[in-house]
C-alpha cells in the first residue's frame, strides 16, 4: 500500500501549497489576531484554516429541517428543557457542508520569509565588527586521497572510465573498467566561513493602570512578529521581557503577556535596566542589540522624559542596532511620550517610532519597526 | 480469511446476491486515505484529496470518527477492512459489506453505472498528468477545479434515463433530439485521443453511463461538448461529468443504501454470525454507528428503522431496494406511525441566544413533505437550460433553478455564473427567485448583474 501513500503525500504537500498561498494572502488579516501566539511548538506555527471549499450551487439559509428525539414543541434542540423535553439530532437528510477547520503547520521561518515579502523588509544586515566567523564545513570537496570510507564511487569510475577509454582499452562488446588506485577519489569537507550572528531583543511594556488588555494584546501581536522576524536574520536570539510602571523588572514570556499591574509610569526606570543588562550580559561586541518599548505615551514627569531622552542619546543609542518605540492609543494615554521622542531624534536612523491606534495598523508599525535592515 | 467465507454464506442462505468480494486489510491510515480518494486509489493528483484526508486524518486522530470499512461498487466488488478492526467487528463490518455488495448488485439506480472504474479513472488520471506535464499543474489544476465546481450541474436520472429510452428502442442508443446526439463522433474522437494518450489498448466503451441522449439538466455535458474551449479542457469537462455521473447514484442512495447494510449486518449476526461472548461488543458498535448526533439525521438509523417498518408493514423489503432510491424509498415507506416512532419532528430556527434550533411541528405530513425536498435531487437545488444555443452561434445561455421554497446562495451562484461564462465565452443567465420575488443574474464578458425578473 506504499504506493497509495506516496501518491496521497504529493495531494497533501499541494494542498499545503493552497493553504499557504491563502496565508500568505491573508497575511495581514492574520497579524491582526492573537490566533497565532500559543501555537508555537518548535520550529514551527500551526495555523488555523477554514477547509478550502469550491463554490457550488447551493441552498441558502432558509430550509427546513428535519430532527428525531423526544421534546415539545419549541424546545431546544440538542438542550435540555425545563420538563424532560430533550431534542437530539437535527439537519437536513441533505449533504451538510460542515465547516472543517484544519490545522497547518507552516514553519516558522517561511512565516517569517512570507512576512519579509508581504511587508517589503529588507534583510537585516548584522554590524560589520561584531561577525564572528564559524568553520561550518560541509562534504562537498574532492580530493586525491582519503580512507576507503570516504570514496566517491561516481568520480572514481569516471576517472577509470576515461582512462580506459584515453588508453584505448575499453571495448564496448565487453566494458570492464576496473579503477587503479590513481583513479581514486575521495570525499573532503570544504571549510565553507560563516558569519555567526547572536541578537538580544529588548521588549519593554507599560503595564501601569492605563495599558488595557487590547492594547496589551496588540503589543503581544507586536512582539510575536518580530520576534519571529528577528529570529529568521540571527542564528542565535534571546529575548528579554521587561516590564514597568514606576518600577522596571525583568519577568518571563507568559508574565510578560498576562501581568496587569497599576499605578504610576515611570518610563526611565525601563531604560535604566535594559542599560544595566546591557553592560553586564549582551555586551554590544557579542551581541545585535534590538530594544522595544511599547506604552500608551504616558509618562509620570516631564523630568523623567528627560532622563528618557538622555538615556537614549548617550547610553542606548551608541550600544543597540536600533532602538523602537511603538506607541498604543489608549482610551486614558496623552501619547505625548511619542511627540517628545520625535523633538530630538526625528532625523535619528537609529531610532523608530510608531503609532498603532488598533490592530489593523500592527503591520504598518512592523514595517516602520523593521523596515530599515538595521 | 474465516470470517469473509462464514458471512458469504450466511449471507447467500438469507437470499442476498452479489458479484464476487474481494477482501483487503488496510492500515488505518491507507483506509482514510482511499476514502479521501473516494474510494479509488487511482485517481488523478488534486490539492482537494489532500484535504479531504487531512479532515479525515484529524478526525481520526481526535478520536471523532473511525472508518471501518470501504465498499467499491465495482465487479468484483472491492471492500477495504482496516485491519486493527476486532474479530467480531470484522465480522459486522463483512456482513456490512455483503449488505452493500447486494445493494450494487440489485438496485436499479446502480445498474447503469461503470462497474471497471478503476481502470476507468486511471485513465482520467493519467490524461490530467499528461496535460499537466504538457501546460504546468498550475493551470491545469484551475480549469479542474473550475470544472468540478460545476459538477453538480448534471442530471442525477441521466444513466437511467438513457438506459430506459435504449431499452424501448431496441437496444439502439436514443438519438432522437439530445444534445449529445450527432455528437457521437466527437465524443468518440475525445475518447480515442484518450486511449491514444497513453498508447495501450482503449477500453471498451463505456456502459449507459455517458452515452448520447442529452438532458436539459446536463449542464457540465453540455459545455464539454459545446463550449468553444481547448482539446485538454474539453477532457477535462468530459472527465468531470463522467466522474460526477459515477458517484450521482451514491448521493441519491445514501440512506437506502446504508439502511440496507445495516439491516442486514444487524439481522445476519443476531442470526447466528455472533458468538455468545460478542454479544455486548455488538451492541456497543452497533449502537455507534446508528446513534444520531446532533445537528445530523444520522442515515444508518433512518435507513434502518425504514427497512424493519417495511418489513412489520408486510412490504417486500427485497423489491423496495431494487427499485428505489432515497426520496423515493421515503415516500413509500414513511408515514404516521414511522414518524411517531421514530420520535422525527420539524426543526425551526430559535430565537433563543444563540439561535438554537428548536423543536417545531410533529405533524407527519410536514415532515415528510421536508426531508422528501431535502433530499429530492440529491439535495442539490434543481437547474436546467432553458435555451441553449446551437453551437458555434453567440446566443446566451440560459439556466434556470427550479424554485422550491428554497432559495440558491446568490454570491456562490455569482461565481459560479462567471466560471460558466468563461467556459460558453458568452453571455449567461441564470433566472431564479428570492423567495417569491424573480430574479435574473446575468454574466456578460465577467461582468455581473442582478434584476429582477417576472
Amino acid at each position: 500500500m506504499g504506493g497509495q501513500i506516496y501518491r496521497m503525500e504529493a495531494d497533501r504537500a499541494r494542498f499545503k501549497e493552497v493553504v499557504r498561498g491563502r496565508v500568505r494572502r491573508d497575511l495581514t488579516k492574520y497579524m491582526a489576531t492573537t490566533e497565532l501566539m500559543g501555537r508555537q511548538g518548535g520550529e514551527t506555527v500551526s495555523i488555523p484554516v477554514p477547509a478550502v471549499e469550491l463554490p457550488r450551487f447551493r441552498f441558502g439559509s432558509n430550509e427546513g429541517g428535519v430532527g428525531q428525539g423526544d421534546g415539545g414543541e419549541g424546545d431546544e434542540v440538542g438542550q435540555k428543557g425545563d420538563g424532560d423535553g430533550q431534542g437530539q439530532g437535527a439537519g437536513e437528510a441533505g449533504e451538510l457542508t460542515g465547516e472543517h477547520v484544519l490545522e497547518v503547520e507552516v514553519e516558522l521561518e517561511e512565516l517569517a520569509r512570507m512576512m519579509g515579502e508581504e511587508l517589503e523588509l529588507p534583510r537585516i544586515q548584522p554590524r560589520g565588527h561584531k561577525t564572528i566567523e564559524t568553520n561550518a564545513g560541509r562534504w562537498n570537496g574532492i580530493r586525491n586521497e582519503g580512507p576507503g570510507s570516504l570514496r566517491h564511487f561516481r568520480r572514481t569510475f569516471r576517472r577509470a572510465l576515461v582512462r580506459t577509454i584515453a588508453s584505448g582499452e575499453f571495448d564496448p562488446a565487453d566494458p570492464v573498467v576496473v579503477p587503479i588506485r590513481d583513479d581514486e577519489r575521495f570525499r573532503a569537507r570544504k571549510p565553507s566561513p560563516r558569519p555567526d550572528s547572536s541578537a538580544v531583543i529588548f521588549h519593554m511594556m507599560d503595564v501601569s493602570g492605563s495599558m488595557g488588555a487590547e492594547q496589551k494584546d496588540i503589543v503581544r501581536i507586536e512582539a510575536f512578529w518580530i520576534d519571529t522576524w528577528l529570529r529568521s536574520q540571527y542564528k542565535s536570539i534571546e529575548v528579554v521581557y521587561i516590564v514597568h510602571d514606576a518600577e522596571a523588572k525583568v519577568v518571563d514570556q507568559d508574565t510578560f503577556f498576562h501581568l496587569r499591574e497599576s499605578g504610576g509610569t515611570k518610563i526611565s526606570s525601563a531604560y535604566e535596566l535594559c542599560l544595566e543588562l546591557i553592560k553586564t550580559r549582551y555586551s554590544p561586541e557579542n551581541y545585535n542589540i534590538y530594544p522595544f518599548h511599547y506604552s500608551d505615551g504616558d509618562n509620570w514627569s516631564s523630568r523623567d522624559t528627560e532622563r528618557c531622552i538622555e538615556l537614549i542619546r548617550d547610553e542606548l543609542l551608541p550600544r543597540v542596532n536600533q532602538f523602537c518605540y511603538g506607541q498604543v492609543k489608549s482610551a486614558y494615554g496623552s501619547g505625548q511620550f511619542k511627540k517628545e521622542l520625535d523633538g530630538p531624534f526625528g532625523a535619528d536612523e537609529r531610532i523608530v517610532t510608531a503609532s498603532v491606534s488598533d490592530r489593523g495598523g500592527i503591520p504598518a508599525a512592523i514595517k516602520r519597526f523593521l523596515g530599515q535592515g538595521r | 480469511m474465516e470470517a469473509a467465507e462464514l458471512a458469504e454464506t450466511v449471507a447467500t442462505a438469507a437470499g442476498l446476491t452479489f458479484f464476487d468480494v474481494v477482501f483487503e486489510m488496510l492500515d488505518a491510515v491507507d483506509v482514510n486515505a482511499l476514502a479521501a480518494y473516494g474510494g479509488f486509489p487511482t485517481r488523478y493528483p488534486s490539492w482537494r484529496f489532500g484535504m479531504e484526508y487531512e479532515c479525515l486524518a484529524r478526525g481520526h486522530e481526535w478520536g471523532l470518527s473511525k472508518i471501518y470499512e470501504l465498499v467499491i461498487n465495482h465487479d468484483p466488488t472491492i471492500a477495504y477492512l482496516v485491519r486493527s478492526n476486532s474479530f467480531m467487528e470484522q465480522k459486522l463490518v463483512m456482513a456490512h459489506v455483503y449488505g452493500h455488495a447486494d445493494f450494487f448488485r440489485n438496485s436499479a439506480w446502480f445498474a447503469p453505472t461503470d462497474r471497471r472504474m478503476i481502470q476507468r479513472f486511471e485513465q482520467h488520471a493519467r490524461c490530467i498528468k499528461e496535460h499537466s506535464a504538457r501546460l504546468g499543474q498550475d493551470r491545469v489544476e484551475e480549469f479542474l477545479d473550475a470544472a468540478l465546481s460545476l459538477d453538480t450541474l448534471i442530471d442525477p436520472y441521466g444513466a437511467q434515463r438513457r438506459m430506459r429510452a435504449r431499452q424501448s428502442s431496441g437496444g439502439m442508443p436514443d438519438v432522437a433530439g439530445g444534445h449529445r446526439s450527432g455528437q457521437g463522433a466527437l465524443a468518440r474522437a475525445s475518447r480515442d485521443r484518450l486511449n491514444a494518450l497513453q498508447g495501450e489498448e482503449p477500453l471498451p466503451d463505456p456502459p449507459e453511463q455517458q452515452q448520447a441522449v442529452g438532458s436539459p439538466f446536463d449542464v457540465l455535458g453540455y459545455l464539454a461538448e459545446f463550449a468553444e474551449v481547448e482539446a485538454w479542457q474539453r477532457d477535462i469537462l468530459r472527465i468531470a461529468a463522467y466522474e460526477a455521473e459515477y458517484f450521482a447514484p451514491q448521493r441519491m442512495t445514501k440512506i437506502i443504501n446504508e439502511g440496507w447494510a445495516s439491516f442486514w449486518h444487524s439481522r445476519l449476526l443476531t442470526g447466528g454470525l455472533l458468538d455468545a461472548s460478542e454479544v455486548i461488543e455488538f451492541a456497543d458498535c452497533h449502537a455507534g454507528a446508528t446513534a444520531s448526533a446532533p445537528g445530523q439525521l444520522n442515515p444508518y438509523k433512518l435507513g434502518i428503522d425504514l427497512f424493519r417498518h417495511a418489513e412489520e408493514q408486510g412490504l417486500d423489503i427485497f423489491r423496495l431496494r431494487a427499485v428505489h432510491n432515497d426520496v423515493s424509498f421515503i415516500d413509500a415507506v414513511v408515514d404516521e406511525a414511522f414518524v411517531r416512532r421514530s420520535k422525527l419532528f420539524a426543526m425551526e430556527p430559535g430565537s433563543g441566544p444563540g439561535r438554537k434550533p428548536v423543536i417545531g411541528s410533529r405533524d407527519a405530513d410536514e415532515i415528510k413533505g421536508r426531508l422528501l425536498s431535502s433530499l429530492a435531487w440529491g439535495g442539490l437545488p434543481r437547474i436546467r437550460m432553458e435555451s441553449a444555443p446551437a453551437a458555434g452561434s453567440s446566443g446566451a445561455l440560459v439556466l434556470r433553478h427550479e424554485h422550491d421554497g428554497r432559495d440558491l446562495k446568490l454570491d456562490e451562484a455569482g461565481v459560479l455564473l462567471r466560471t460558466v461564462g468563461r467556459m460558453w465565452k458568452g453571455p449567461v443567465e441564470l433566472l431564479t427567485q428570492e423567495g417569491e420575488e424573480g430574479r435574473r443574474l446575468l454574466c456578460d464578458k465577467g461582468e455581473l448583474s442582478l434584476r429582477e425578473a417576472s
